[in-house]
């Protein structure tokens, strides 16, 4: 398949990315600004109080109004160019991201020029835009799984990473408008900004619209984020539920470091697909819950593996055995046949991302960040068929799980052995 | 995009939309059953038959089902609604017949009773899943008081006690009246390679039986719901959810395309008059309007989250917000919605995974097709008084079914 893939770099600091992707009409375009929900925590350090939700109200407040749109104004002129938009914040990344027909671009990008340098940021938006995002909260309250995952997260990584993106209803209640609008002009800059374009597209004429809107922008990137204490490594959140639920996480390599090829193929002979040995034991052989399976979440210096399953509580502490048991017993065990499907999967998954020009845009983004360049279909498919068990064994050999990070939700706390044994 | 459709002389469907640009092959089994299809002593059978049908047929284990779809690379699953059982994989061109040929073994299951008793505890961790998740069986409650004695009253999953009570032998008469040939439609979508399909077809499914066909419609009068509301407390919730049900136009009618836009203008996620008013402006987490039809019915279903004490004004604010509606829409707002209607069809044209629903869907219910541009020329036809008159119509403030779920109690006071 040949691939056309384009990178630039503006003077300020702005990357540009792009892939041509033939057969569809539309077009995917996202903004990664590096000004992810960690600058909450610089933020904390020059106020003296914890502004944890500063990165998610930010983003909320820019898109009401921006440049000469107010709120309605603004999206229904994305609307009615037919622009599916999103905005979300991640550790990382604050991010703006819209899906179109191919010739909505060019009018598009104006707008998001306007949201990203010119958020009209009004006061009388303030207290709305604070609303949504304690409503938001409170929403995730009542969500258990959600829950759980962001006690995990607390837990296993070091601060402010555990902190939620979304922050707490306690930090977000004392935020005040100063605050984001400080905000917004400190982190809201171009320096690592990354804009990422996949799907039917011009790419010089692309380049030189981005150049004409962002090129005279300037500003400087966030100060490097001290990483601080980790949590407690056994933790239970009590919750008057009739499932419980359970998360575990460990450490493994980053995606840019060699070795995380091998680390995410063995999570996935653990907890990807079907077949795999989570999928297998918990459910398919126990009939122990209803969801069971294992992730890799990266950040870009440091990798959690994660672990899930949701069920009843007395049968909880089987499934954390399970779990645990299965766990340990991957070192020296893992099969060919097992290695084939799971390739299998992930070149599957990369030939399909084809299809969609808004997971293209995101996945070259994601690579970019982690890795400084895009690697082509081509090479990821060779790296995959060049991955052999003998190297994925060799890398856990060499990397014995040593700590497994503890969390469940529910009625009671269950037993957590002092160490991990086949 | 190219449409093409062949039926086996045992009344099998297979319909295709093969398009040249895809990179990947989409293909479902299509089974004409559903919630809807049940009686109260095999409640949740249709759901609980599609876990079962992925444990196994005479030859293969559910062991071997797992390892085949993942050695093919295929992102597999399936899902049950009120009307539809659907079993898909998305594969790579190249594994277009080993997809086929282990989605049609496993149309035809072993459902084994050493399978049925471990599956059963799958299903009954699936219902205390949901049990647990926002908003708290308020759907399924909300749609059992507004459909009353009709099929679409029914759950989809069942409740721990029917689930309980099922017996395999029950579930193997289902299947083997639910199952018949001329009850299920094949789909494919993508790099479709449509002649081999045909043929490999003809050879895996060509001795499967068919039975007589059955009326799945029954009469839904609009009279037949009054204005009814039930709560479900959850004590340690932080929100409370509302679902509101009131009539809309069913699938057979010309009015399911401008029903979708009106919910679009009223109650779409964003942009919407439910989203300026209560939304936007931080007074509720969420408030939607959605149509949703059936072979025989349509629903306009209203969803709210928002802080307890909130709730019952937020409701009669709805209402009010419909009652505004039906005063006229303007032009901008219909443009609008449109426009954005447009575009989720045209990118969802692009991915042969979403392409095949839409297609599986609408043969399986209607016996016809319609493509991509079929969609955007209807839209595009419809005009403001259009929904003007389906406002008139199926006056959405008026005769509905509402249920809330959270920390208030069944005698909360109306604020």
């Amino acid at each position: 398949m040949k691939q056309t893939l384009q990178t630039a770099t503006l003077d300020n600091g702005i990357i540009l990315l792009g892939e041509f992707l033939p057969g569809v009409e539309s077009v995917s375009v996202s903004f990664h600004v590096a000004a992810g929900s960690l600058c909450d925590s610089l933020a904390s350090q020059e106020t003296g109080r914890s502004c944890c939700g500063l990165a998610t109200l930010a983003g909320e407040l820019m898109l009401r109004g921006a440049g000469d749109r107010d709120s309605k104004q603004l999206v229904a002129a994305l609307d009615n160019a037919g622009v599916q938009w999103s905005q979300s914040v991640s550790m990382s990344h604050g991010s703006f991201a819209g899906a179109m027909v191919s010739r909505q671009l060019s009018d598009s990008l104006k707008i998001y020029a306007d949201i990203l340098r010119r958020p009209l940021l009004d006061q009388q938006q303030f207290e709305p835009a604070r609303q949504v995002v304690l409503q938001n909260l409170a929403g995730t309250e009542d969500d258990p799984t959600h829950r759980t995952m962001l006690a995990l997260r607390r837990a296993h990584y070091p601060s402010p990473w555990g902190l939620p993106s979304e922050g707490t209803s306690a930090d977000v209640t004392e935020l005040s408008h100063t605050d984001v609008k400080k905000f917004v002009n400190t982190f809201i800059q171009p320096q690592d900004m990354i804009i990422s374009v996949a799907g039917r597209l011009d790419w010089p004429e692309f380049v030189k619209q981005i150049k004409a809107l962002f090129s005279d922008w300037q500003g400087q990137p966030p100060n490097p984020i001290s990483v601080g204490k980790r949590g407690e490594k056994i933790c239970h959140v009590p919750y008057d539920s009739q499932q419980t639920h359970i998360a575990l996480a460990w450490d493994v390599p980053p995606y840019r470091d060699p070795d995380s090829l091998q680390a995410t193929a063995a999570l996935a002979v653990l907890g990807g697909g079907s077949s795999s040995r989570l999928f297998t034991e918990v459910r398919e052989k126990r009939g122990l819950c209803y969801s069971v399976s294992a992730g890799y979440q990266t950040q870009r210096d440091f990798a959690t593996a994660m672990a899930y399953s949701g069920t009843t509580a007395d049968r909880a502490q089987e499934t954390l055995d399970v779990m645990l048991h299965e766990i340990a017993a991957l070192p020296g065990t893992i099969t060919e046949d097992e290695l084939d499907r799971v390739k299998a999967r992930a070149k599957s998954g990369l030939v399909m991302q084809q299809e969609s020009t808004a997971a293209r845009a995101g996945a070259m983004a994601r690579q970019w960040f982690h890795l400084g360049r895009i690697r082509t279909l081509a090479e990821d498919l060779k790296r995959l068929d060049e991955l052999s068990v003998e190297s994925i064994e060799n890398w856990l050999a060499k990397n014995p799980l040593k700590e497994i990070t503890t969390v469940s939700l529910g009625r009671d706390p269950l037993e957590v052995p002092d160490a991990v044994s086949p | 995009m190219q449409f093409r459709h062949e039926q086996l002389p045992n009344g099998l469907d297979i319909v295709a939309e093969v398009s040249e640009a895809a990179h990947s092959a989409s293909l479902g089994f299509f089974v004409k059953t559903g919630a809807r299809d049940e009686y109260d002593a095999i409640s949740g059978a249709s759901h609980f038959l599609e876990h079962m049908v992925f444990k196994g047929t005479d030859t293969l284990s559910a062991e071997d089902i797992n390892l085949r779809f993942d050695f093919m690379g295929a992102s597999a699953n399936a899902f049950t609604s009120e009307e539809d059982t659907v079993y898909y994989a998305a594969v790579l061109p190249e594994k277009q017949h080993d997809a086929l040929e282990l989605l049609s073994a496993m149309m035809r299951p072993a459902l084994r009773e050493d399978d049925f008793v471990t599956e059963k505890q799958v299903i009954l961790e699936e219902i205390k899943m949901y049990d647990d998740q926002p908003p708290f069986g308020a759907d399924d409650r909300c749609r059992a008081l507004f459909f009353q004695d009709h099929p679409l009253a029914r759950s989809v999953l069942g409740s721990t006690s029917s689930i309980e009570a099922l017996k395999v032998e029950a579930m193997r008469e289902y299947h083997q009246h639910r199952y018949s040939s001329n009850n299920l439609v094949l789909a494919a979508s993508g790099a479709v390679d449509f002649e081999s399909l045909v043929k490999s077809t003809q050879q895996l499914c060509g001795e499967w039986k068919p039975s007589p066909p059955t009326n799945r419609k029954a009469q839904f009068s609009t009279t037949q719901s009054g204005i009814v509301t039930d709560v479900i407390t959850r004590e340690q919730a932080a929100l409370e959810y509302a679902v509101r049900m009131s009539p809309g136009p069913a699938e057979d009618t010309n009015d399911r395309f401008a029903a979708k836009l009106l919910a679009v203008v009223l109650g779409d996620d964003s942009g919407s008059r439910l989203y300026w008013d209560l939304v936007d402006s931080g007074k509720a987490e969420h408030a939607a309007c959605h149509h949703h039809d059936f072979l025989d019915a349509g629903v306009f279903v209203t969803q709210l989250s928002c802080e307890p004490e909130t709730t019952h004004a937020l409701l009669d604010r709805i209402v009010e917000i419909y009652q505004e509606a039906e005063n006229g829409l303007s032009n901008n707002e219909v443009d609008q919605a449109r426009n954005k209607l447009l575009s989720r069809v045209v990118l969802a044209g692009e991915r042969p995974r979403q392409r095949l629903f839409s297609l599986g869907l609408e043969w399986a219910h209607l016996g016809r097709y319609r493509s991509v541009s079929d969609d955007l020329a209807t839209l595009d036809k419809i005009s403001r008084e259009d929904l003007h008159r389906i406002l008139a119509e199926w006056h959405l403030p008026a005769s509905s079914a509402t249920v809330l779920a959270g920390p208030l109690l069944n005698d909360s006071p109306s604020t």
